[in-house]
Formats: C-alpha cells, sequence, structure tokens
C-alpha cells in the first residue's frame, strides 16, 4: 500500500503542524486521522491531499510518501514500529521520535531532534540535519538505544548527545559537541567536529576530519588503522572516569 | 514616611534590608540599595492610561476595554506565547500559568535569554547547592565563573562573600580568598586573590581539566588549556581541595557562551567531584529580579520551570522548541501577552520581526522598547513598590515584598485576573 | 446551608470504635451532625465500605525541596500527564506530580488531609503557596529543628525552656505544624561536609550530640503542649547495622503525654537494617517493631519501599550524598542557613536487588510485627520509598499472606535467608487497615480533637466510600479487588461536599492550613530577645521581619493555640 500525502499550501504558513499520526501503522486502518496545528485539530485531509494506491495487511507493506512543504510538519514517523515514510521535501522537528523499526528516508533537510530517543530502524537523511540529531531528551539519561541513522549532509550541533546503543553517520562535517555524554554505540563523522565525544562514559566516536577545540581530557593511546585511514586513538574522557574510545584523524586543542 | 526593610525589585538579591523615603506618593531617597536598585525605586516616567494603538497613533483607552481586547487575541490564538514573567510576583504568575493553560498556549520566561541553560544542566546532573547565608558564615574560598557581581549583582560582595562577615570565619575578608574565573580582566577580578583568564569558548575544556586534576590524574593534561597554564590549574584545583567550604557563583559568561548547558554540567560536576573532598556548592546569580519565582510557580503547576507549551492540552517542554526566542524566530506563534519583561529590549532582530507581525499585548509600568510593538499596553503597579507580592531569591528564598506606596494602578495580578475570568466565560467556565 | 445524608454506609470508624456497621452519615455545613433534615441531598453507599477521609501524616507534597525535585526532573514529568478538562487543571509527573496532580490522585484514593513531612522554617512561604495549589486536601507542615543554631546553643547551655520558647517563636511564625527532627544534628555537620554517626556524637563546633538534641526537643515539645509530638527522621538513615542507632534514640524517650505517643519515628524501614555492610545487609524488623510493642510512647511509620523508580528526597542532605556516591545519577543538595538542609536523587528499587528486596521485606514486616496498629502507620514516607499511588497495594499486600507470598517468589533469591517475612502469617483486617490509613495517623498527629480522623457529630465531613462491600470479599484470597477499591473511591466528601467520584474530581477545591500558636509568657517572647535578635540580625540573610509568613499565604486559615508552660 502506498499512501501519498501532499500538503496543502496553508493560511497561517507559519504555526507549526502536529502529526505524530503520520506513522505507517495507522494506515492500515484508513486515513480518517488527525494533525493539530497549534492548538486547533484538524483533519488530515484538511492539511494533505491524501491518494492510497493497493492496500496491506502488514505494516511491513505500508509506505507513506509526504510532499510539498513540509518542513514544518513535526513528529512524523514517531513511535513508528515498521513500514517505510518517505519525505521528498525537508521535514519539520522529532520526526522519528522513539522510533523502534521501518524506515524513514528524508530527501530535504531535516529541522532539530531527529530520532530523537531512537530504539531501533533506519532513518537516511538526503541533506542537513539540525541539531540534537539521534538526541536525547531533557533530563533522560539515555539518548539513542538503537538502529541507525544516516546523514549524507551536515549535522548540527550535540548530535547523538547521550547515545547508549546503535549507529549515527554523518558524511558531511558535524558541529559543536559531538557525541557529548556518549556511553555506548557508535558515532562516525566523515568530515570536521568540534569538542567530539565531550565527558564520554563508554562507547566509540570516529572522526575522519578534524576534531576541532579538542579536549585535554582524553588519553592519547596510539594509532590504528581503520578502513584504509590512519587514525589517532584516544581514550576518556577522564574527567568523567569514561573508559570511551575517541579516534580521530587530526585534532587541534584550544591551548 | 521611611519604609524600613523593604525589598529591592531590581536583581535576583532581593537585599531586603532597604530604607525607602516617601513623601507625595513619591519616593524621595532610598538608603542601602545599589545603584541599579536606588534608580529602580526612584522610577521613571509612568504611562497614565492603557493605550491601543491606531494606525501610527496611540489612542488612550479604558482598563476593561483593553483587557476585553486582550482576552479576545489570547483566545483567537491558535498558538499564543504568553511570555516574560520574571518582572511580576508569584501570585500574577499562577494566574499565568492558569491562562496557559486555559487558551492552550505557550508560556515562558526570561529564564530562556539568561540561565535556561543552567537549568538544562540541572536537569541533567542535579545541583549541590544551598542559601546565600551558608556562603556567607562559612565559605573560605568563593569562586566567580563567567559572573562580575560589581557590575550586575553589587551587593553580592558585600551581603554574602569578600566584604561580608561570616560566623565561622574570624576575620572573613583576610580568611577568604576570592578567585574569578572569566574570560576578559573584570572589576571584580580586581578584588580577586587569584584571576584565571580563559580564552573566549574555553569554559568547558579549563573545567574538564580541573575535575580531572582533582582526580588526580594531571599528567594527561596539556601543558596550557584554553589560555591557561597546567601550574595555575593545579594552583585552583588544590586551593579548592583545600578549602572548608568552597561556593562557585557562575554568570552569563558561562551560560550564555560556546556549549551552553554542556559547560554548566561541566561545572557543576567539578563541584560534585569536589564533593567527595570537601563541602562545596554552586549556584546561579540569577540576573531578573523574580525569575527564579517564575522557574518555581512554573515548576509546581506545570512540572517544567520555563517554556512550556499546552498547544496540546498536557504540558510539553523543550527548550529550543518550546521557548519564546526559538517560537518567535521560526514564527511560531500568532499572539504574545508580554508581562515583566521587556523582549525588544534583548531579543534577536529575526523575533522582533514576528513580533511586529502579530498582535501583542504588553503589561509595563513603563514605556519600553517593547511598546513599540505592542498593539496594548496596560499600565500596572510595580510589584515591589506600589504592590506586594511573592518573589523567589536567586537561591531559591522566598521573601514577600512590600508595598512602599499606594497608587491607583492595578497590580498584574488583578489585570491578569480580569483577563482570566472573561476567557474562562468565554470557554464556558 | 448545605445539607448530604450518606446512607447505607458500612462505616469503620476506629476512633470510634465502630467496626462495619451500617449507618448513615449526616452532614451540614461540611460538619458531621447527628440529623439532616428532609431536603438534605442524598448519596446511597449501597453497603460500601466508609471510613473517614485518608489522613497521610508522612509525606512530601509542596515546598523547596520537592519542587526542586520537580525541576530537575523533566522525564518524570513525561508520565502522568492529563490536560485541564472539568474543573481539573493540567497535571504532570509519576513520582513528584505537580502539586494538581498530587493532590488529584490523593483526592481520588479518599485522603483529604496531609501532612508536608519537612518544611525548612526559612523557605516555609514556598510551602504554604504550594498548599494553596493543593486545593483537595487540608494541609500541615513539619517544621525543621534538627540543624538550628539558636536551640543547639540553648541545649548546650542545658536551658530546655529556651529551647520551646524558640520553637514557639518559629512555628509561629512561619505558620508550622510540629516539630520535625531530620538526621538530627547531622544536617549542620553536612555544612561542613560531614555527619554524625549515631547518637553519641558530637555536632562540630556546637558540641551537642543529637541525643542531647532529641531528648531536649522532646521536653520542649511538651512543655509547649503542642498537638503533635515530636517527629524523628533518626540519624543514619540507610545504612547496614544502623538499627542499632534506631533502638539507642528510641530508648531515650520517657512517656511524657497521656493523649498520644511522645516520639513519631518516621519511615522506620530505613532504619531498621542489620549486617556490617551490604554483603550481610539483613532485616532487623523484629528487634525494632519487639522494642516498640512495649513502648506505647512510640509510634511509627512504615515507610515502605515498592519496586519501580521514585525520586528520593529528605532533609537529610549526607545521607543522599552517600547514595549519589552509590547510584551515580543526578544529585542534588540544599543547605539551608543556620537551620537544616535537603538532598534529592532518582532511584529505581529493583526486584532483582538483593538489597532493594530486603527493604520492601521490612517495612510489611515492622506493619505486621508491630502488634497494635496504633502505632505502625501507613506510608511510604511518599516519594521516598515509592509514590503514594502504591498504597492500595501495600494495603493488599498487609492483607493477604497468599499476595506476600506471590510477591517474595518474583524478589531476589536470597532474601529469604535474611528477613522474617516469610514466616510471617499475620493478615490484617480492614479495621487494623482504617486505623493505620486514618484513625491512627489523625491520633498521632493530635487532630482528632479538631475533628479529623473520624465520623463523630462536629467532626469535618471527609468521607471516603470505597466501591467494595467487605462481607463479599475476602482479601487473603480477592487482593487485587482490594487493590481496586482502594485505588478509587466511590465518593471522596471534602468538608461535605462530593470533590472525587470514580476517579475524576468534580470540585476546584480550596484547602485549608492547620498550623500552631503556642502561647509563651513575656519572658519567652523570642521576638523581643536581644540575644536572639542580635543573632539573627548578624547571621541570617533576611531581615527578621521579612521572616515570618504573613497569615496571607493562608488559604483558610485554621490556627491551633496551646497554652505553654513557659
Amino acid at each position: 500500500m502506498k499512501v501519498t500525502l501532499v500538503m496543502k499550501p496553508a493560511t497561517k504558513s507559519f504555526i507549526p503542524i502536529e502529526a505524530e499520526s503520520i506513522v505507517p501503522k495507522n494506515f492500515l486502518a484508513g486515513t480518517d486521522l488527525s494533525v493539530w496545528r497549534g492548538n486547533r485539530e484538524l483533519r488530515l485531509d484538511e492539511v494533505f491531499s491524501i491518494s492510497v494506491e493497493g492496500d496491506a495487511d502488514r505494516v511491513e507493506d505500508v509506505e507513506v510518501v509526504l510532499s510539498g512543504d513540509t518542513s514544518r510538519l513535526k513528529r512524523v514517523g514517531e513511535y513508528m514500529d515498521g513500514g517505510k515514510i518517505t519525505i521528498l521535501g525537508g521535514i519539520g522537528m522529532h520526526c522519528g521520535n522513539f522510533m523502534s523499526d521501518g524506515t524513514i528516508e528524508v530527501h530535504g533537510n531535516a529541522d532539530g531532534w531527529l530520532g530523537r530517543e531512537m530504539a531501533g530502524g533506519t532513518i537516511i537523511c538526503r541533506g542537513d540535519a539540525a541539531d540534537y540529531c539521534a538526541s536525547g531528551y531533557r533530563g533522560g539519561r539515555k539518548g539513542m538505544t538503537g538502529g541507525t541513522v544516516e546523514v549524507f549532509g551536515r549535522a548540527g550541533d550535540f548530535l547523538a548527545e547521550s547515545i547508549a546503543a546503535g549507529t549515527v553517520i554523518v558524511h558531511g562535517d558535524a558541529g559543536d559537541m559531538a557525541g557529548a555524554e556518549m556511553h555506548g554505540g557508535t558515532l562516525v563523522v566523515h568530515g570536521n567536529c568540534s569538542r567530539p565525544a565531550a565527558n564520554m562514559k563508554s562507547g566509540s566516536c570516529y572522526v575522519f576530519g578534524t576534531a576541532q577545540g579538542m579536549l585535554p581530557t582524553f588519553r592519547k593511546v596510539g594509532t590504528i588503522q581503520h578502513e584504509g585511514r590512519t587514525l589517532i586513538q584516544f581514550t576518556g574522557d577522564i574527567a568523567n572516569r569514561g573508559k570511551g574510545n575517541l579516534f580521530v584523524k587530526d585534532y587541534k586543542y584550544l591551548d | 514616611m521611611i519604609v524600613k526593610d523593604a525589598v529591592c525589585p531590581f536583581c535576583g538579591c532581593l537585599c531586603d534590608d532597604i530604607e525607602v523615603e516617601v513623601e507625595g506618593g513619591r519616593v524621595v531617597a532610598v538608603t542601602n540599595a545599589c545603584e541599579l536598585g536606588t534608580t529602580k525605586f526612584m522610577g521613571e516616567k509612568r504611562m497614565k492610561n492603557p493605550i491601543l494603538r491606531d494606525g501610527n497613533q496611540w489612542k488612550e483607552i479604558t482598563c476593561d476595554e483593553a483587557v476585553r481586547y486582550a482576552a479576545d487575541m489570547l483566545l483567537d490564538a491558535e498558538r499564543p506565547l504568553l511570555y516574560g514573567w520574571s518582572g511580576t510576583h508569584g501570585e500574577a504568575q499562577c494566574v499565568g500559568v492558569h491562562m496557559a493553560e486555559l487558551v492552550r498556549g505557550v508560556i515562558d520566561n526570561t529564564s530562556s535569554v539568561c540561565h535556561g541553560p543552567s537549568i538544562l544542566a540541572i536537569q541533567e546532573v542535579g545541583h549541590p547547592g544551598c542559601t546565600l547565608g551558608v556562603v556567607k558564615n562559612r565559605a573560605d574560598l568563593v569562586i566567580y565563573w563567567g559572573s562580575n557581581p560589581i557590575d550586575a549583582h553589587p551587593r553580592h560582595l558585600s551581603r554574602y562573600t569578600r566584604y561580608a562577615e561570616g560566623f565561622f570565619l574570624e576575620n572573613a575578608f583576610r580568611d577568604r580568598k576570592v578567585i574569578v574565573v572569566d574570560v576578559r580582566r573584570t572589576e571584580t577580578a580586581e578584588i580577586a586573590d587569584e584571576f584565571v583568564q580563559i580564552k573566549p569558548g574555553g569554559d568547558y575544556a579549563v573545567l574538564s581539566a580541573l575535575r580531572a586534576i582533582v582526580q588526580g590524574k594531571t599528567e594527561t593534561i596539556p601543558r596550557t588549556v584554553a589560555g591557561v597554564t597546567r601550574e595555575q590549574l593545579v594552583r585552583v584545583a588544590n586551593l579548592c581541595k583545600s578549602a572548608k567550604f568552597g561556593a562557585v557563583y557562575f554568570g552569563l559568561g558561562l551560560t550564555m557562551t560556546r556549549g551552553k548547558y554542556k559547560n554548566i554540567r561541566n561545572a557543576i560536576e567539578l563541584v560534585s567531584e569536589l564533593s567527595r573532598h570537601t563541602k562545596f556548592t554552586i549556584s546561579a546569580m540569577r540576573g531578573h529580579y523574580n525569575v527564579y519565582g517564575s522557574n518555581e510557580v512554573n515548576t509546581w503547576m506545570t512540572g517544567y520551570p520555563f517554556g512550556i507549551d499546552f498547544s496540546r492540552g498536557i504540558a510539553f517542554y523543550n527548550p529550543g522548541e518550546t521557548t519564546a526566542v526559538d517560537i518567535l524566530a521560526r514564527k511560531e506563534c500568532d499572539a504574545a501577552l508580554i508581562v515583566g519583561s521587556d523582549p525588544a529590549a534583548h531579543f534577536p532582530r529575526r523575533c522582533l520581526e514576528h513580533l511586529s507581525e502579530i498582535p501583542v499585548v504588553q503589561l509595563d509600568p513603563y514605556p519600553n522598547a517593547t511598546t513599540a510593538f505592542c498593539n496594548v499596553q496596560i499600565p500596572v503597579a510595580v510589584t515591589g513598590i506600589d504592590a506586594e507580592g511573592t518573589a523567589y531569591r536567586m537561591d531559591g528564598v522566598p521573601i514577600r515584598t512590600r508595598k512602599v506606596l499606594s497608587s491607583d494602578y492595578l497590580s498584574d495580578r488583578e489585570v491578569l485576573l480580569q483577563m482570566y475570568t472573561l476567557m474562562q466565560e468565554a470557554k464556558g467556565q | 446551608m448545605s445539607e448530604l445524608l450518606v446512607k447505607n454506609a458500612c462505616v469503620i470508624d476506629p476512633l470510634r470504635g465502630i467496626n462495619a456497621e451500617t449507618m448513615d452519615i449526616a452532614i451540614r455545613d461540611g460538619r458531621i451532625v447527628e440529623e439532616v433534615s428532609g431536603a438534605a441531598e442524598v448519596i446511597d453507599a449501597r453497603g460500601m465500605l466508609t471510613m473517614p477521609g485518608g489522613v497521610d501524616s508522612h509525606t512530601h507534597i509542596c515546598g523547596t525541596k520537592v519542587n526542586f525535585g520537580r525541576y530537575m526532573s523533566p522525564e518524570d514529568m513525561r508520565a502522568g500527564r492529563t490536560p485541564r478538562r472539568g474543573p481539573m487543571h493540567a497535571t504532570s509527573g509519576y513520582s513528584v506530580p505537580t502539586t494538581y496532580g498530587n493532590s488529584y490522585r490523593y483526592s481520588v484514593m479518599g485522603y483529604t488531609t496531609l501532612l508536608e513531612g519537612a518544611m525548612a522554617p526559612l523557605e516555609a512561604r514556598h510551602t504554604h503557596e504550594e498548599f494553596i495549589y493543593t486545593p483537595l486536601q487540608d494541609t500541615m507542615a513539619n517544621t525543621l529543628f534538627d540543624g538550628n543554631w539558636a536551640i543547639m546553643e540553648a541545649i548546650r547551655d542545658g536551658d530546655t525552656k529556651r529551647v520551646a520558647a524558640i520553637i514557639a517563636w518559629t512555628l509561629r511564625a512561619v505558620k508550622g505544624f510540629g516539630v520535625k527532627l531530620t538526621n538530627p544534628g547531622g544536617t549542620e555537620a553536612w555544612q561542613w561536609g560531614k555527619n554524625v554517626s549515631c547518637i553519641r556524637d558530637p555536632v562540630p563546633y556546637f558540641e551537642v550530640t543529637p541525643a542531647e538534641i532529641i531528648r531536649s526537643i522532646v521536653e520542649a515539645n511538651e512543655l509547649l503542649h503542642l498537638p503533635h509530638s515530636v517527629h524523628l527522621h533518626c540519624n543514619n538513615l540507610g545504612t547496614p547495622g544502623n538499627y542499632t542507632c534506631t533502638l539507642g534514640s528510641f530508648g531515650l524517650i520517657p512517656d511524657l503525654n497521656p493523649k498520644r505517643q511522645t516520639l513519631y519515628a518516621t519511615h522506620v524501614q530505613y532504619h531498621a537494617y542489620g549486617g556490617s555492610g551490604w554483603k550481610d545487609f539483613c532485616s532487623k524488623s523484629e528487634p525494632i517493631a519487639n522494642f516498640v510493642n512495649m513502648r506505647p510512647q512510640i509510634v511509627i511509620d512504615m515507610g515502605q519501599v515498592m519496586f519501580g523508580r521514585t525520586t528520593t528526597m529528605t532533609a537529610d542532605g549526607p545521607m543522599e550524598f552517600n547514595l549519589y556516591r552509590l547510584h551515580h545519577d543526578k544529585w542534588s543538595n540544599h543547605d539551608v542557613e543556620l537551620e537544616t538542609g535537603s538532598g534529592i536523587i532518582p532511584v529505581v528499587y529493583r526486584r532483582k536487588n538483593l538489597v532493594n528486596s530486603i527493604m520492601w521485606a521490612i517495612g510489611l514486616e515492622l506493619a505486621l510485627l508491630t502488634k497494635s496498629p496504633w502505632q505502625c502507620l501507613l506510608t511510604t514516607d511518599n516519594p521516598n520509598g515509592a509514590p503514594f499511588v502504591k498504597y492500595p497495594e501495600i494495603i493488599a499486600l498487609l492483607m493477604s499472606k497468599r499476595y506476600r507470598d506471590a510477591e517474595f517468589a518474583t524478589v531476589h533469591p536470597d532474601t529469604g535467608s535474611r528477613v522474617p517475612l516469610p514466616a510471617i502469617e499475620r493478615e490484617l483486617d480492614w479495621y487494623e487497615i482504617a486505623v493505620m490509613t486514618r484513625a491512627g495517623q489523625a491520633k498521632a498527629l493530635g487532630i482528632q480533637e479538631i475533628g479529623k480522623g473520624h465520623l463523630g457529630p462536629g467532626a469535618y465531613a471527609d468521607v471516603a466510600v470505597y466501591p467494595i462491600r467487605i462481607d463479599d470479599v475476602d482479601p487473603s484470597v480477592d487482593y487485587q479487588k482490594v487493590i481496586e477499591a482502594f485505588g478509587q473511591t466511590e465518593y471522596t466528601i471534602k468538608r461535605g461536599r462530593v470533590v472525587a467520584r470514580r476517579g475524576e474530581c468534580v470540585v476546584d477545591g480550596s484547602n485549608a492550613t492547620f498550623w500552631v500558636k503556642p502561647r509563651v509568657s513575656e519572658a519567652y517572647d523570642m521576638g523581643k530577645d536581644p540575644d536572639f535578635i542580635e543573632k539573627f540580625d548578624r547571621y541570617y540573610t533576611v531581615r527578621m521581619r521579612n521572616y515570618p509568613v504573613q497569615e496571607e499565604y493562608l488559604n483558610r486559615n485554621r490556627c491551633i493555640e496551646t497554652e505553654a508552660e513557659i
């Protein structure tokens, strides 16, 4: 089954729309769903032109395709447990919150908190991801606990904050504090980033570019060969009695 | 008439030993207050009546009309923002929360532009703190980190630290050491026993290094960290460990610089680390008068200290998304009620652009920068001058402000209650 | 005039010795009366279990420390979120809910009176502000005196009357109800990062021991004729082997009051530990309960632990720091000048954890081994042992050996060799539960005379009607039905109005605050004592005139005046 949702132009276009109802599972029972613009509840068809092709009994067979100006659409794919969501443009905050299975593919840029507290499944972002990609929630100890997030553009600050398990890969540069409070899982940044793995306890962080503002509390172990690259291995963050691994191509202290 | 033990309505110190002389319904003299507090008490020119924007002009309207305008504005909005609150008393803040809950709006206070990051850090690692009197009576080491009290909290030094007497200190001025950490040599640095100058953006690295040194892992630390020599870091760590009671006070130099709440988290974790060796506490130098009270009120009523979004009925909290600056910059609200603050004086231009595009009502005694963005402004009594109510000091001590003079102005609470009543009626409650 | 008649109620009212009698309860203008007119509104209780409104004599619901628990825990707020609906405001939170969350959930369980367990005098105004937003219960606050400088100095000088005078001035100033000692002396030592080890260990500088503090304040409490006794959180909370310290503290207490206990020892589960460390940690509920059985002057509450996550919060700062070192989670601490302190950390009690399993057993053992239910009251030290919403499960555990055995089978397998619980056959009955959840609590607080905790004419019309017929249910078998019934009343009546019905709160409510004003002679008025005033001005950071809580902060002001002997 393929559900196509084309966003209608809206009058109050700047008010964000919360659409946690847009998960593949819900479409097994039809399209009688609602979303919220600010404090107003709207029917799904007030916001989207909806078309459905084919039918499905299992969530795995449902694909939802979103198009139009979806960049202010929040919480799409929240608690998603299977199937596929394809977003042809950009997507608003909190896409794939708490996701446990299935695939989300974003062709444009993703706003903040992409894949927050994700437990499983796959998120692919072809554009850039804003701050707090694959991170946790305020006050929580664990961020991501499983699954994969792959960003082909750049990522913002606090990438994979508090990650406990799972994999996050960014092909471009990442911002400040990538992998802060990491205590498990794997973070790979192909470009540069600043202050990676701050306060890490455990897990592995790879920076194939330069780690700017490298923190002084990582102990140099030596060099390793990794996928054809020579990387410098550190362990830390010793300020936090951490025993994580940080591998960087190059680094620069703020000395 | 002289009013004794009045409470200063300027900063989070809430000095409550002020003497105010009133003559003919005006404050004519203020004793004990700092310059900032004195200016606040002496007041400027107050606005007389509520005003309504009428094209390029202002038209005076009645309070009832103004209240009706505000109530309708909030009821019509899909995502109203109720912002400010640090300049008013707790009793008014409580009405504000009820209003936000009723119209399903967003309520936020000035923390989001000052110590919001401190709160986020506390939510990650907690907060070992104490009341100001504990520091005054015991601390033999005080560290001002990214804060300049001489400028922003002038009496902090004389009431609680450098120049204060203390029960357990024989000669407080001699026995109490003061360390200042900052990116530039501030006035406060001049009166410090030790000044640590950090390169901009380097606070986090220095805090991490200190934590490692306190644990005895000095050998890993590079020769300099963000412009600070390892020798100085070791000296500071030893000063901390050998103190009987250490207190860290941090300011916007730590919260609002690169890394934001991670800086504060690191500072708190340093203090927790030091607590294994001696007594140490850490506290934020809260700026706006009753901003901490707004955090307290919001917390007991909604569960969260600031940035609370009731759009969906239940309280949702996500600073960076549900905070005023972010909402305005992203144009995500369609009306604003401003109480007890002056966002136009502090907010980025992008935020103000949106403020100029939506209906705005402000409750404030004075014409201010935000007035230019208002559709309606309602002058109110000044909390702590002609209105009384509860304010929370930067350390959480609640104090009832005194009314030093009487006026005909309604208090924030009274005006808000009128709005709330109209809104309840409209909602059939 | 408003009248209400609750007909055909199966009433258990222990303070009047009524045990499961079918009767009508007449209410006029918020009070129980002998009879009402024919115009009264009628509620047919249809034989359902009906008791006085619940009283919680030790809970943490309002004030600086509780609110800091909320402030630091946005993750806790993700549970229990409800929108505004009808007269109910929005709520958030599980272990540290918002004030409305606490009030609504307590009300749905039939509770109408709550005692906040720890209020720092300097921050009392905060507690009272939150009381206003706890609309469906009457409230009162235990006031902390464990590290009070002026009191420790008076004790050092051997002047018990001065101790009483300071308590009198402070209670009156801060609108407090009772006297609370939390780790006496320890909270002052903690302001140097230290603690006191037990009751004979002197407090740094002040050179008085916890034993002297306890004894002197107990005497002072009785000199003031306060309704409640001293309310003690013993030294050494949570440490293996602390039961000897607890017994030592209990042993200090003479029997001074014919009407009620002389000492209320709170959350005794945390103080009934054997062993020399965590490795040989075990229950010492038996010696503690045996001691209490021989001492009518002592009343304890359970401080039951239930499995799951919660937030611990107490004025006992050093204890919380030890917990932090054990758990490495968030830790908050807040020392209060010249008075006391507090600490907060989140915890998870796990069945798979041996220590947690033993703690769980100890609370139940205390309740089952203490012969008189009037001497062991039901609490979790909310939220320390568990949030109060777990009370129905605790009631069911106490009423059913079968339920206890079923739960015991799920805890750590080594628990059996460390605790006496499996061998205890006793099952409490409905009457005993009524004592432990309202009558006994009201008596211990000394508020039965002002009309709390019973349904006699003149009493506050606070009534809980539970949807259960006790003749039809065998609690030892049908424990699930017991849990359900105590989880949600059919009607909760507060001050003569139905405030909650089947899980929904139906009025906005308006709380009353009870506080105590002891009348002392001019010579013992500390407000006029030059030495007291001078030290106050020099060492506090608020002016003495700005310290007292104004009566504006009391929603419905219920002052209890006592005639002191000083």
